[in-house]
């Protein structure tokens, strides 16, 4: 008899309990999380440091923040100066290279942008994007 | 044992009331998807809100997910019943194709102070080219390759012209179906390293698109 008294009011918690969590559930159902679960074609700075052969480094942030700082050897590519900056990345390019797009923040999706573009529009293979970007990289040098 | 159940339950309903009353910006949307005209130098959203809570809300900080994108309020502070709108404004460049960016905004409103905004703008491309780069190995034969152009019907194009900034490299257009064209690309030869870029013009106006040809030599050209 105590038992089914407990076990009925251990029920009657959780379901009351679950009000709250239904509200919220519907409160928020058009929050988006602000992190992004890793996409396939990313690459972290460890992988692509341990990477043989020449790599081509690509900065698709704004020309000012390229000009503030940026990986040796990075050229500048970004989607506000694309036509006039694509040639001369092509022209360094060579067939089989790897290349690794990054940006200024994991949540930036400019190098994602510049990446697909090169595989799609270029055809270019092995494009790649830095897992967290310039920081990330900023972060491993230390 | 029936005053404890009716105690928990009398704080259950008040831990939810509390949950349900709490003051909060309230979003008309949260995404929002753009149709910019072709063109078009930006693609501007605005995001509408209101405080329905009963307190002042503050905006900590507003920030957007690239230097493409900028995010505008008019006020720090939104009072409670204050409605208001945060306009983000994406810049297109030689941005094509669906294009998504995201304003994170920050308040001091305990139980949601990050609430993340979309904007998803659709840019048309009046010209597409497959691939945009063409390139020969230097022991490869010096045979033409071939780029698609699509054109977008609103441009009315009937022909293209075509321009290459070197003479290494010679360029013949022909039309390959409707609002279709084929450009065909041959170097002189691959013996030795050129490069150049063609571009592409419709007859019937509008901003040129640019395509690079190049004859690669790996040893001169690998770092």
């Amino acid at each position: 008899m105590v038992r089914r008294g407990l076990i009925r009011e251990i029920l009657v918690l959780l379901c009351l309990a679950l009000l709250p969590a239904l509200g919220q559930a519907f409160y928020f159902r058009d929050r988006i999380s602000w992190r992004k679960p890793a996409r396939q074609d990313e690459i972290t700075v460890s992988q692509a440091r341990s990477l043989t052969g020449t790599v081509m480094w690509l900065d698709a942030r704004p020309d000012g923040e390229f000009a503030a700082g940026h990986i040796p050897g990075a050229k500048l590519l970004n989607a506000e100066h694309w036509d006039g900056l694509l040639p001369e990345v092509l022209n360094a390019w060579t067939p089989g290279q790897k290349v690794i797009v990054y940006c200024s923040k994991q949540s930036c999706d400019a190098s994602h942008e510049v990446a697909r573009r090169l595989r799609e529009e270029a055809n270019l293979k092995n494009v790649f994007v830095l897992e967290g970007g310039w920081e990330a990289w900023q972060e491993s040098a230390k | 044992m029936k005053t404890k159940i009716l105690e928990l339950i009398a704080i259950l309903v008040a831990l939810a009331l509390a949950n349900t009353c709490r003051a909060g910006l309230k979003w008309e949307q949260t995404q929002i998807e753009l149709h910019p005209e072709p063109g078009a130098a930006t693609a501007v959203g605005t995001f509408k809100y209101k405080n329905t809570g009963d307190t002042l809300i503050h905006f900590k900080s507003i920030t957007t997910s690239c230097g493409c994108t900028t995010a505008a309020r008019k006020k720090d502070d939104v009072a409670p019943g204050e409605a208001g709108e945060i306009t983000a404004t994406f810049k297109v460049g030689a941005s094509t194709g669906v294009q998504q960016k995201t304003v994170r905004v920050e308040t001091d409103d305990a139980a949601a102070p990050v609430t993340v905004l979309a904007l998803r703008a659709v840019i048309p491309q009046m010209l597409e080219l497959r691939p945009s780069f063409v390139y020969w190995e230097n022991s490869e034969p010096a045979k033409p390759k071939t780029i698609i152009v699509k054109a977008a019907k609103e441009l009315h194009a009937t022909s293209l012209k075509v321009t290459s900034s070197s003479n290494d490299f010679v360029t013949s257009v022909s039309s390959a179906a409707q609002n279709e064209f084929k450009i065909e690309v041959q170097p002189h030869d691959t013996a030795h390293s050129a490069s150049a870029v063609l571009t592409v013009q419709p007859d019937s106006g509008g901003k040129p698109v640019y395509a690079t040809a190049r004859v690669v030599n790996p040893t001169i050209s690998a770092q």
